[in-house]
């Protein structure tokens, strides 16, 4: 039995992330962290019953992060896997950015991956073993215009991801950061016409990307054979980069 | 400090966490009582160690050091860990 911890599980990337733990064997457990969007997480949840649990978890709450992992571990004794997949944006000029949207968006992608970090640690040190996948984004790497506070964090999240990597590395913990491109999930079907055709452009493979393309990276990196990757930065963007 | 002696069945078992929680290449028994864990002269334990250490002495005996200054000097020697365990369990 594996046991696996989604973050942001109710979005497009996090289903399609937990549909491939689930997928990955019949004995693995997964739980799915959602907040008060919850709607889809639970119709994949009532798919897999006994196998698929949900779990009300705000990653900038370092209480609530605490409390997830205890009701883990009382239910399997265990957390195997640890995917930060929760994220948002709210895109300015740096000129004119509300600090709340500073604030915001660095407290939930970067700070949110420190608390998830930090909560699942004691567990996976006391096992000597232990994945934690971090979904960054290409935008740590490009920093687009009207995006510094996006960027900034997932650039964060980056570094934080290739640091603890070092520091648990011997205790057979590893620690990698996923960069995808323009996937398609809801965040994308939102766009406007016009600026789908302009992303489109930026896109060598001259397509977007699949979410299951993104979950079998994520899969991969949790699995037994990437057991020698650590502080990798694996970039999912068709070319763009 | 606990002033009662301290069990050597205790400080044996904490020999053998720290050999195996720790991989080291040293046996347990060539590991003194009150030989330090870091620093010159020491085991060459280090800060990763001392995270794992911290871990183990929780998940075996409840024992939370949960802020820096009391890992320092709980982590000095088997016989410091001894006598913290002890004294948590008396």
């Amino acid at each position: 039995m594996r046991v696996f911890l989604i973050t942001g599980a109710n979005g497009g990337l996090g289903r399609a992330i937990a549909r491939a733990f689930l997928a990955e064997a019949e004995t693995n457990q997964v739980w799915l962290g959602v907040r008060s969007q919850r709607a889809d997480a639970e119709a994949l949840a009532a798919e897999f019953p006994g196998r698929a649990h949900l779990v009300t978890l705000d990653v900038t709450d370092r209480s609530a992060w605490d409390a997830t992992v205890t009701t883990i571990r009382e239910a399997h004794g265990r957390l195997d896997v640890l995917v930060n997949n929760a994220g948002r944006h709210e895109d300015s000029l740096l000129a004119t950015m509300p600090p709340t949207a500073w604030s915001g968006v660095l407290a939930a992608n970067l700070d949110a991956v420190f608390h998830g970090c930090q909560a699942v640690l004691p567990t996976m040190i006391g096992q000597r073993a232990g994945r934690i996948v971090n979904v960054a984004s290409i935008s740590a790497l490009l920093a687009p215009a009207g995006q510094a506070n996006y960027a900034a964090a997932k650039a964060g999240v980056v570094a934080l991801t290739q640091s603890l990597a070092k520091e648990v590395a011997r205790i057979g913990i590893t620690v990698n950061a996923l960069c995808p491109g323009y996937i398609e999930t809801e965040a994308l079907a939102g766009m406007a016409p016009e600026r789908r055709t302009a992303a489109l452009a930026q896109v060598p493979m001259r397509r977007f990307g699949r979410a299951e393309e993104v979950a079998a990276a994520v899969r991969f990196l949790a699995s037994a054979e990437a057991a020698y990757i650590t502080g990798a930065v694996l970039k999912i963007d068709g070319g763009i980069l | 400090m606990n002033s009662e002696p301290l069990r050597p069945e205790l400080l044996a078992e904490l020999k053998a966490l720290l050999v195996e929680t720790l991989m080291l290449q040293t046996p347990a028994a060539e590991i003194a009582d009150d030989q330090p864990l870091f620093g010159p002269g020491g085991l060459g334990l280090d800060s990763v160690d001392a995270l794992q250490l911290v871990v183990a002495l929780d998940k075996n005996y409840g024992l939370k050091l949960t802020d820096a200054e009391a890992a320092k000097g709980v982590l000095q020697s088997v016989a410091a860990m001894a006598a913290a365990v002890a004294k948590k369990s008396a």
